[in-house]
C-alpha cells in the first residue's frame, strides 16, 4: 500500500517538476523504463512470496537500469544498438512475464 | 512447448556442442540420463546450476535469486534491527519514487517528441500555403499594374505605340490573343508491384520537366509565337526545371495536369501530332497511361510574363545615344557628366559591356 503511495508521489513529482532529460540520455529512457518495470514486478512477486528484501530490491533496480543503459550504449558504439536493445527488451520482457504470471497465481490462484 | 521439452532441447544442444564430455563428467543430477531430469518446483532449487543453459533458468525462474538468499539469511540470523529496517524503508521509498518519476518522464518524452514534428510540419505547410496565396495576389496586382502602365505609356508614346506593343507581344512581356493549340499532359497511374501492391519506383508514366521542355520546343519549332504552361508565359529566358517532385516554370511551381497553350499557325496541331515528339507521347499514352491530348483552340488569351529586368545591360535610348558615347554610360542616368563609379576611368576601353541596340526578343 505504501509502495503504491510512494510511486504515486513519484508520478506527481514527475508531472509537477517536468524534468528535462538531456538529449544524450534520451535513447536510454525506454530501456531504463523496461528495466525498472522488471525490478518492480520482481519486487511485487517477492513480496507475495513473502521473501521481499529492501536491499535486494534497491540493488536490482539500480543495477537493472544501469546495465540496460550500458548495454545499449555499448551497442550504439559498436553499431548494433538496435539489436542489443531488442535483446535487452526480450530478456527483461521474459522476466516480467514470468513474474507477472507468478503474481497472477498468487492473486487469483490461476 | 512446455518446460520439460525445453530442458531436453537444452541438454541435447549442449551435448551436440560437446560441452558435456559424457555421463561420467556430468555434475548435474541425472542430466545424462535418457530420462528427463525431474522438474524442480519453483523457487526451491538449492543451488543455481550455471552449466544448464541460462535461458532455461531464465524461463523457469525469473525472480532474482537474491530474494531467496536474503530470505534464507534472515531465517538464519533473525529479523533485522530497527535501524536497518528504517534504512531499507527509506531506500525502497526513494526507489519507488524514482520509478514513478521515470515512468512519467519517459511518457512525457514519448508524447512530446511525436507532436513536435507534426506541429512543425503543419505550421510549415501553412506557411507555404499562405506565401503562395500572397504570391498569387501580388502577381495579379502586378498584372493589373502592368496593363495600367502599358495603357499610360501608349497614351504618351502616341503613334509608335502599336510598334511597341508588337515588340512586347513577341518578347512575351505583353498579353496576346489568337488561335492555336491546347496540349494537355498528365502522368499515368503509378505502376504497382504485383507482389506487394506498393507503387514501383521506376515510374515510366510520370511527367517530368523534360517532357514539358520537349513539347514546348516542338511547339516553337512548329511556329508557335506565344506559349504558356499552366498560365505561365514562356519568354526567352524562361526555365522549365525540376525541383524535387515539382516542376517549376521560372519560379512558379506547377501541378498536374499540365496545360500547354500556344498561339500559332492553324497547322500547328497537326504538325505536333505528326512530329516525332507527338508520336513518342502517343506511344507513352498507349503504353503507360500518360494523358496526352492535342486540340486546336480558337480565341486563346495568354497573359504576359513578368518583366525579368536587365541586370547587366543598359538599353540605349535615342536621347542618350546622341548625348554620350555608348561605352561611357554605365548607369541609367543619361547625363553627360563623368561617371563616378565603375573603377578607374581609363579612356573608354572598347566596351566589353556595351549594351545591345535593342532588347532582342527571340534569341535563347
Amino acid at each position: 500500500m505504501f509502495a503504491v503511495l510512494a510511486m504515486i508521489v513519484g508520478i506527481v513529482l514527475g508531472v509537477v517538476l517536468e524534468p528535462t532529460v538531456p538529449v544524450a540520455l534520451q535513447p536510454y529512457l525506454p530501456i531504463a523504463v523496461v528495466a525498472a518495470l522488471d525490478a518492480v514486478f520482481g519486487g511485487i512477486r517477492a513480496r507475495l512470496d513473502g521473501i521481499f528484501d529492501d536491499k535486494q530490491f534497491v540493488i536490482s533496480f539500480v543495477s537493472n537500469v544501469l546495465v540496460a543503459a550500458l548495454i545499449v550504449y555499448l551497442g550504439d558504439q559498436l553499431g548494433v544498438g538496435g539489436q542489443l536493445s531488442t535483446g535487452v527488451v526480450v530478456v527483461l520482457g521474459v522476466r516480467i512475464f514470468g513474474n507477472v504470471a507468478a503474481i497472477r497465481r498468487h492473486l487469483f490462484r490461476a | 512447448m512446455n518446460r520439460r521439452t525445453l530442458i531436453n532441447h537444452g541438454d541435447a544442444l549442449l551435448r551436440r556442442l560437446g560441452l558435456r564430455a559424457g555421463p561420467g563428467a556430468d555434475p548435474g543430477p541425472g542430466a545424462g540420463d535418457p530420462v528427463a531430469p525431474p522438474l524442480q518446483p519453483l523457487g526451491s532449487s538449492p543451488q543455481p546450476e550455471l552449466s544448464v543453459d541460462f535461458l532455461t533458468e531464465l524461463f523457469r525462474n525469473p525472480l532474482d535469486a537474491g530474494y531467496g538468499d536474503a530470505a534464507a539469511s534472515r531465517a538464519r540470523s533473525g529479523p533485522p534491527g530497527p535501524a536497518a529496517r528504517r534504512t531499507g524503508f527509506t531506500l525502497r521509498t526513494v526507489t519507488l519514487i524514482a520509478t514513478g518519476a521515470l515512468l512519467v518522464v519517459a511518457y512525457q518524452q514519448t508524447v512530446a517528441t511525436q507532436p513536435e514534428a507534426a506541429t512543425a510540419r503543419h505550421s510549415l505547410a501553412q506557411d507555404v500555403q499562405q506565401r503562395q496565396a500572397e504570391t498569387d495576389a501580388q502577381q495579379k496586382q502586378a498584372e493589373q499594374l502592368r496593363q495600367q502602365a502599358a495603357s499610360l505609356r501608349d497614351a504618351i508614346v502616341g503613334p509608335n505605340a502599336s510598334a511597341l506593343d508588337q515588340v512586347e507581344a513577341r518578347s512575351g512581356l505583353g498579353a496576346v490573343t489568337g488561335d492555336g493549340v491546347t496540349v494537355t499532359l498528365a502522368s499515368g497511374p503509378a505502376p504497382t508491384d504485383p507482389v506487394t501492391g506498393k507503387p514501383q519506383s521506376t515510374d515510366q508514366g510520370h511527367i517530368v520537366d523534360f517532357d514539358l521542355q520537349v513539347i514546348s520546343n516542338e511547339l516553337w519549332h512548329d511556329g508557335a509565337e506565344a506559349i504558356a504552361i499552366n498560365g505561365q508565359r514562356l519568354i526567352a529566358t524562361s526555365t522549365i526545371r525540376a525541383a524535387g517532385n515539382a516542376i517549376l516554370v521560372d519560379l512558379a511551381p506547377l501541378s498536374e495536369p499540365y496545360t500547354i497553350r500556344a498561339i500559332g499557325p492553324s497547322t500547328m496541331a497537326d504538325a505536333l501530332r505528326k512530329s516525332p515528339v507527338g508520336g513518342f507521347y502517343s506511344y507513352l499514352a498507349t503504353s503507360y497511361g500518360v494523358k496526352f491530348a492535342v486540340r486546336s483552340t480558337s480565341g486563346l488569351r495568354l497573359a504576359g510574363a513578368a518583366d525579368p529586368g536587365l541586370r547587366y545591360a543598359t538599353p540605349i535610348t535615342p536621347s542618350s545615344r546622341t548625348a554620350t558615347s555608348p561605352s561611357a554610360s554605365p548607369g541609367p542616368a543619361p547625363s553627360g557628366t563623368a561617371p563616378s563609379g565603375s573603377g578607374s576611368t581609363a579612356p573608354s576601353p572598347p566596351a566589353s559591356k556595351s549594351p545591345p541596340a535593342t532588347p532582342s526578343p527571340g534569341g535563347l
